[in-house]
Order: structure tokens, then sequence, then C-alpha cells
């Protein structure tokens, strides 16, 4: 195997019980353990309706995370600080569907149908009609769209009453019947350019610019589509489905491309990063799939059932507890040199003065960890020809005492 | 290894070791189960303190707080054979507090509105071809979930040589064993969740969902203690069936548009992987 150069992937995770999780995915995956796993909130405080039904990065830099609960609360967290603020979405009744930020104003939806900006003097609210999600066009924060259950996409520019796009649905069919629509999630792709998918069974690509109707529309025999998500591609996004299929989707020659195996239950969440696919189901299980070969990466059980999932792409985000990835290190380095144990051995002595001290540690130690695997590469070589040595030897014995075992049964 | 020239040999060795040697396990699938990490007993504190609370929050967890007492609606397919009819009567006496209606043609989205209606608990659909009862479909309400089983091998009382009348009315215990997977565990709270909560333990009767390679096998006894109080006689009442899980699904009954959360259709041979790997 080649030995390629360790990234590391920081992911978020939400559940249908609240808990809220960080992951450190490390594209090397020997190094993938349960402790680059920790959870954000105290899982023994959580309520009945503490349910994340929605979930997005607050800010380009990617250091907010929004997250609106089914009891209608909306909390921000700092990927560095914790919990900072909360809101509450009570202008309306239902589970957040849709959070944003617009400038530093909060854009929240329910799926009763109401949108509100709020302001600091006062709050704007919108209504949409019954909605299954609202997203925020994370290029222009002013153009949000909706979307639901016989609700078709509308695209609204904060400020207006009136919404800027409309979609129109497709002609009926031979039997002069209507097709029923059910927008279950959306993206954007460009500011003109929104993906939808459907329970319906749908996949339909609009231009804004173009025409009311959908310029590409992919059925999928009647599977039904929980979630979509931005494809490596412009004419290409990533679809997951109520039965647990993963999809990409070619729009440009309307039809299902790759499929991502694996899943036995809905996929809840699809993100995507570096060449890999990110998805979140309701088999508890959060998997990592490579884009292009449709091999599983990663695959790691999460104890609830999954909502949403976030990929930390602008910026990382140190582990918490960061004491057992230093033992990792100082195992690592034992062998090495005397100068790094010293190092290592004043650590220690660091860790005690404080969370945020450790935190700077951990950034500190990054750069001369990524030096040490580039000087450590010899070292590997060695110590992976002196593996093979033993198990050689151990394979020969292991031949002897069967050849003995033999004649004693022979005899 | 030639078996039969060294079993006298194998056999004398074993005489001469004695009897302190421990006991070997059979190897059997069971006892070689390829391990899962979804297991709450393989898991640190941490996580088994995660699943505990996953349980306590999910759609069964007022049952289990004893905060309501059952009340179950069970159905058919359309013009259900006599078989079919009997197999549901006997499951009505067999669960307390459960009454059996004809469908008249209802869709299933339908009967649950209505039992919702009814303040119904549960709603249970057993479904017949050619004359054999061979599905079941479990759906807890008011909110999910919904599972949905193959049954088989189904035995009525009749079919037993007992009678039907030997049931009581008391309400039964209930033995739920081997569910250990976190599947499991929501399979068998499901099961759980139709009988009440306290049993009368003056009509010795009691119900096993006992799961064995992810088959759940359904029995029903009643019990007698020995007069030394050590051991019990079982005599067994019927009707038996065996349960294989098809699909678990989030909500109340919707396959078309509904969100699953496990689901074999379509996937076997990627998740039977090997014989040593169960999902309950």
């Amino acid at each position: 195997m080649q030995i390629k150069e360790d990234k590391e992937i920081d992911l978020f995770v939400a559940s249908r019980i609240g808990s809220f999780k960080h992951i450190k995915y490390h594209t090397d995956p020997s190094k993938n353990s349960k402790k680059c796993i920790e959870n954000l909130v105290d899982i023994k405080t959580l309520q009945k309706d503490d349910n994340i039904t929605c979930m997005v990065w607050g800010s380009p830099e990617q250091t907010d995370i929004l997250i609106g609960r089914k009891t209608q609360q909306i909390q921000v967290y700092n990927t560095l600080h914790g919990f900072t603020k909360s809101y509450t979405a009570d202008f309306g009744s239902g589970d957040v569907v849709g959070l944003g930020r617009h400038g530093r104003r909060l854009v929240a939806a329910v799926s009763e149908g109401v949108v509100q900006v709020y302001g600091k003097k006062e709050n704007v609210t919108y209504n949409v009609g019954k909605i299954d999600r609202m997203k925020i066009f994370d290029g222009d924060t002013t153009m949000f769209a909706t979307g639901g259950e016989e609700n078709d996409l509308k695209v609204y520019r904060i400020g207006e009453a009136e919404p800027l796009f409309v979609a129109k649905n497709l002609p009926h069919d031979w039997l002069q019947l209507r097709k029923s629509v059910w927008v279950s999630d959306l993206t954007f792709l460009s500011p003109s350019e929104l993906a939808v998918c459907s329970r319906h069974g749908y996949i339909r690509l609009y231009d804004t610019r173009a025409q009311r109707r959908p310029v590409c529309n992919v059925e999928c025999d009647k599977m039904a589509a929980t979630c979509i998500s931005k494809g490596f591609d412009e004419r290409q996004v990533f679809v997951g489905f109520g039965r647990g299929q993963l999809h990409q989707v070619d729009l440009r020659r309307g039809h299902l491309d790759k499929g991502y195996k694996g899943a036995a239950g809905a996929i809840t969440g699809v993100v995507i990063s570096h060449g890999s696919v990110i998805s979140c189901s309701l088999d508890r299980h959060l998997r990592v799939h490579r884009a292009d070969t449709k091999e599983l990466l990663y695959k790691q059980y999460l104890t609830s059932k999954l909502s949403c999932v976030l990929v930390q792409t602008a910026s990382s985000t140190p582990m918490k507890d960061v004491q057992p990835e230093m033992k990792e290190e100082l195992e690592m380095k034992e062998e090495t040199a005397l100068e790094d144990l010293e190092s290592a051995s004043e650590k220690p002595q660091k860790r005690s003065d404080g969370e945020q001290s450790q935190e700077i540690d951990a950034k500190k130690m990054k750069p001369s960890t990524e030096g040490s695997t580039v000087a450590d590469d010899e070292d590997a070589i060695i110590s992976l020809l002196r593996s093979t040595e033993r198990q050689k030897k151990k394979r020969d014995k292991m031949k002897k005492n069967k050849k003995a075992k033999s004649v004693f049964h022979n005899a | 290894m030639a078996r039969g020239k060294d079993k006298k040999k194998r056999k004398l060795e074993k005489k001469q070791e004695g009897d302190d040697v421990p006991k070997k396990v059979p190897h059997t699938l069971e006892s070689l189960r390829e391990k899962d990490e979804t297991m709450p007993a393989n898991a640190d504190t941490e996580e088994q303190e995660e699943a505990q609370k996953d349980m306590e929050l999910d759609e069964m967890a007022t049952y289990f707080e004893n905060a309501y007492e059952p009340k179950v609606l069970i159905t058919y397919s359309d013009n259900p054979h006599t078989k079919t009819r009997t197999f549901g009567r006997e499951l009505m006496k067999i669960i307390p507090n459960s009454l059996s209606r004809y469908r008249q043609r209802s869709s299933v989205k339908r009967i649950v509105q209505s039992a919702i209606r009814e303040d119904m608990t549960d709603v249970i659909i057993v479904n017949e071809n050619q004359k054999q009862p061979n599905g079941f479909l479990l759906i807890h309400l008011p909110s999910g979930p919904t599972a949905h089983f193959r049954l088989s091998s189904c035995k009525i009382t009749k079919e037993m040589n007992k009678d039907h009348r030997e049931i009581t009315n008391h309400r039964p215990e209930v033995v739920l064993n081997n569910f250990s997977t976190r599947l499991g565990l929501t399979v068998g709270r499901m099961l759980g969740a139709l009988f009440h909560f306290e049993p009368q333990f003056k009509g010795r009767r009691v119900v096993t969902f006992h799961n064995q390679r992810d088959y759940i096998f359904f029995r029903h006894h009643r019990y007698e203690f020995t007069k030394e109080g050590k051991r019990a006689k079982l005599c067994e009442l019927g009707p038996r069936f065996t349960l294989k899980l098809i699909s678990l699904q989030q909500g109340t009954f919707d396959s078309k548009h509904g969100d699953y959360e496990w689901i074999i259709a379509g996937r076997r041979h990627q998740m039977e992987t090997s014989r040593r790997r169960f999902f309950l």
C-alpha cells in the first residue's frame, strides 16, 4: 500500500435524541479510533424533545454552528468556545427546518411555513406555506429558498415581500393527471441554479434565469429522496434516499450515476469533502465513501439515530480532550530521539495550566507532527521489514508445530 | 482429520485427564457469533449511557414508565381464511385488552388514523397467502415505529391438538430472550409493549419471544412449580409461530415515502456477509 499524507477532516454530527458530536476523521485508516470522537453535549441533560432537526454553518469561516431543535430552540455553537447564544423560534409551530445567517442577522424557518429574519429593532417574517426545508445561499446571503409537501420551490430575497422565483410543476402526464410535488431537500448550485429532491422520487434542476419549469428532471423509480448535496462538478449532486441508497446524480445526462453502498437505514445527511462523500444514516452509522471508486473508507457506530452532518473545510478544530492524542504521539516518538522525549515530558506540565493553553498547544504541535511523519518514513520502512521478518518466523514455527502434530496423530 | 479412528483414542485421553478439566463450550453459530459493535454489552460506559438515554427517549419509553395500558387492534388482510381468523382470535386471547376486527378493505394508513382516534396503542396486521398467515405488521401508535415481520411455521391450537379454551383471561408474563443488538432491543421493546406491564401471576401464563439467529420464536405456556420449588413444569398452550424481521421503519406505516431505520430488502448480499453475523 502507498503511504499517503494523513489528512484530518473535522465532522460534526447531530442526532435525533439531541446529542451532538465532533469527530476527527483521519484519511489514514490506522489513526481512526474511538478516541477521535467527543460528545459536545452532556448526554445526561437531554430531554424528550431535544431532537436536532437542523444544523448549518453560521459563518463562512466555519467556526459557528447553528443548531435547531424540535423544542424550537436555536443554539449557536462556537467550535472553540462552546455554546454561546440561544434563541427561541416561537413565531410559528413545528420543527426548525432551516437556519442561516444574513450578515449578523439570524434567519430561521419552522415547518408551519414561517421564515423569520431576526433584527435588532424588529423581526421580519415571511409566510411561505408548509415547508420541509429552507436554505440560504452561501454566496449571496440575501437569497433563501423554501420547499415542502405540495409546496414547490420558491426563492426569496430578504427585503422583498414577493418571491423572486416560483417554480412551476411539470405538465400533466398522458392521462391528464397532475404530478404531485414534495420537496424534501434543496441546494443552491449557483445564484441562479437550484437542485431539488423529492419524496415522490425525482430530482429536479431549476434555472431561475431560464424558465419556471425545471430544466432537468431525473426520475428515480419512486425512491423517496431525503437529502441532497452539491457535487464536485457543477452539474452533479449527491442524493440520499429513505431506503438507504446513496447516489451520485448526473444532471447533464439526467440519470442516477454511482451508488454508494453500505447503509441499512435511511440516509439523513450528505456532505462532500476532499474527494469523499460523507453520509449519516438512521441506522446510527456515519460512513465515508471515496467519491470516484465508491469504496467505503470509514464507518463508525454513533449510538443514536443521526439527523445531520457537517464538515469543516475552511478551518479545523482541535479535540477538547487532547490527552489521548498526545499519548499516541508519545508512543510514536518513543523510539525516535531524545529531544522529542524531552519536549514530550514538558507537555504534561503545560497541560495542567488550563484548557485554553491545551488548545494552543495542540495547534502548535500540529506542524511538528507533520514534520515527524516525513522523517519517520525510513523508520517506517525499517519497522515494516522487521515486522515481515517476524511474521515469517512465526509462520515457520506454526508449520513446524503442525508437522509435529500430524506425526503424533498418524502414530 | 480422520474422525472415526481417533475417536476412541480421544475418549481415552479424556478419561485420563479426569473431571478437573473445564468443560469446553461447543462451537455453534451463536457462540462464534461475529462481534457486533451496536451491542450495548460490548460498549464502554459512555456509549452505554447514551444507548440508555436513547432508549429512554424513544417512542416506547412511556410504556416502560407504566404510563399507559396497551390497547391493541388486530386485523387481517382482506378476506382472511379460517386459519388466519382463528390465529387472530387466539392472539386476541393472548394479548390482554386487544380486539380483532375485519379490515373491510380499508388501507393501512386509514386503519392507523382511526386506531389513533380510538386511543389504540398498537396495531397488528396479519397478512395471509394461500390460506396461510405469512406476514406480521406491527405498528406502534401514535408516532411509530413500524416493524414488518415475515411470519412462518404458524400453528394454531387446533393443529397442535390443544384446546383454545385452556387459555385463561389472566394477563400473561412476557419473556424476551436474546435481543442483544441495538436493533434487537428496539424490536424486543416493541413486542414487549403489546402486553400489559403488570402480569397476573395467578394465571401462571407466560408468553415467550425467543430470538435465535434472527428468528423470533413465539411460544405460549402455562407453568407449574414442582414441589421443591426449584423447577417449573411447562404445558404449552399454543399457538406457536416464528417471526423474522424484514424492515423497521420510523413513524407509522408509509412504505413509499417513509424513512427506514433498518431494511434488508435489496441488500441481502451486502449485509449477510457471514453465517455468523446476526442483526438482532
